[in-house]
């Protein structure tokens, strides 16, 4: 037998090994993986919107719009609508951030949440921080929400991140998006 | 006893990062804080670990011809089941982390001991070496993480350690800090190897 012949089918049985191996282990994990996710969504509208006890997911009006949102779920207690949740998906520093968002019925948004995202330890991924992402809660949606560098914010700015500005802006992007969403769409 | 030896030269005598400064990458990107960094080092541990025994084991079975990519596939198996573990099981670490796993591969401290310690040696030995090298690969870590977190966010493990009037130096979170902390320590290490030779030749 030809030497390359010989190699050729030493690394093939050395890949095939690996690849059932690894089919293998992605059969175990698959399921907790995908759970993992609905746990950590199930949870992130939870937070942002804490009144409602049942959501029901509703399709998005003219997707070509609004590119960056990605999920709607109103929020309802009983017969009631408390209110919707945002998906949101804006581009920070290092690609792009889940940018969960609450807002109530009556405009005020509820609260944000920060999902899957690639931004820098320690300096952008400090958005999922209640200290930075809790300044969104209470604004409302009748104004867009402004990112400011240092200093008191009014109404509707929020001080950025230090060192992480863009990361910041991305956040905010998200917000008023689903703002925007929510005064085109839902009101 | 011999065992322990190997163990123990690779935290100390043949520190990977100190000594043979390998892995340079991951050490430099995710020791922004502590915990980071030992997460790294433990996750770079449990692969050195699978990676030299399988290799060690396989040692007659792989030609050297073909033994580089023979290698890299298995590294980036163990990674690859390394980070699925991890997303499914620690979700939490898996969100601090995710980023780097898939960086191991890359991580020539464990191409370098399959290279030149498993392909060569028993796989006793190799696991030996694998935890030896993953210790001290950790140990540095923490330490280099555990600077940059107290000087650029005032914090260990995530708790405050100086008052809340200490101002961050930022620098040491950035990658700049990296390099410079880096430095010091192998410098710090220099001095000492350099004092511990010459009290010996006196």
């Amino acid at each position: 037998m030809k030497e390359i012949t010989k190699l050729a089918i030493i690394l093939l049985i050395i890949t095939s090994v690996a690849a059932a191996g690894l089919g293998y282990v992605n059969g175990i994990t698959e399921g907790p993986i995908a759970e993992q996710l609905r746990l950590a969504d199930i949870e992130a509208r939870k937070q942002v919107l804490p009144e409602a006890e049942d959501f029901q997911q509703l399709d998005i009006e003219s997707p070509d719009d609004y590119k960056i949102v990605s999920e709607v779920f109103k929020g309802t207690v009983g017969e009631n609508k408390t209110g919707y949740t945002f998906k949101t998906v804006p581009s920070g520093y290092g690609g792009t951030i889940e940018v969960m968002v609450g807002i109530s019925s009556e405009g005020v948004v509820t609260g944000v949440s920060i999902g899957n995202h690639t931004e820098t330890p320690g300096l952008g991924a400090k958005a999922a921080n209640d200290d930075y992402k809790g300044q969104y809660t209470g604004k409302t949606s009748d104004m867009e929400v402004t990112v400011i560098k240092a200093g008191a914010p009014s109404d509707n700015e929020v001080v950025a991140i230090s060192g992480a500005t863009i990361t910041s802006r991305a956040v905010t992007d998200g917000v008023n998006e689903a703002i925007r969403y929510f005064n085109e769409k839902l009101r | 006893m011999k065992l322990r030896k190997t163990v123990l030269n690779g935290i100390v005598a043949d520190n990977p990062v100190f000594i043979q400064m390998l892995g340079m990458c991951p050490t430099l990107a995710v020791t922004t804080s502590a915990v980071n960094g030992i997460a790294m080092g433990l996750a770079t541990t449990a692969v050195l670990l699978g990676s030299n025994t399988v290799i060690s084991a396989l040692k007659n079975f792989i030609p050297s011809k073909i033994r580089i990519p023979a290698f890299i596939v298995v590294i980036a198996t163990f990674v690859t089941i390394v980070g699925l573990m991890m997303k499914a099981f620690l979700p939490a670490l898996d969100k601090a982390l995710g980023l780097f796993i898939p960086l191991i591969v890359v991580n020539c401290i464990i191409l370098g001991r399959a290279e030149s310690y498993a392909s060569k040696n028993s796989v006793v030995n190799s696991i030996a070496d694998g935890a030896g090298m993953g210790i001290g690969f950790t140990v540095a870590l923490f330490i280099l993480g555990a600077i940059r977190e107290i000087i650029g966010a005032g914090t260990l493990f995530g708790t405050a350690v100086f008052g809340a009037a200490y101002e961050p130096a930022l620098i040491m979170i950035l990658p700049p800090g990296a390099f410079l902390i880096l430095g010091l320590l192998l410098a710090l290490f220099n001095w000492i190897s350099m004092k511990k030779a010459r009290g010996e030749n006196r």
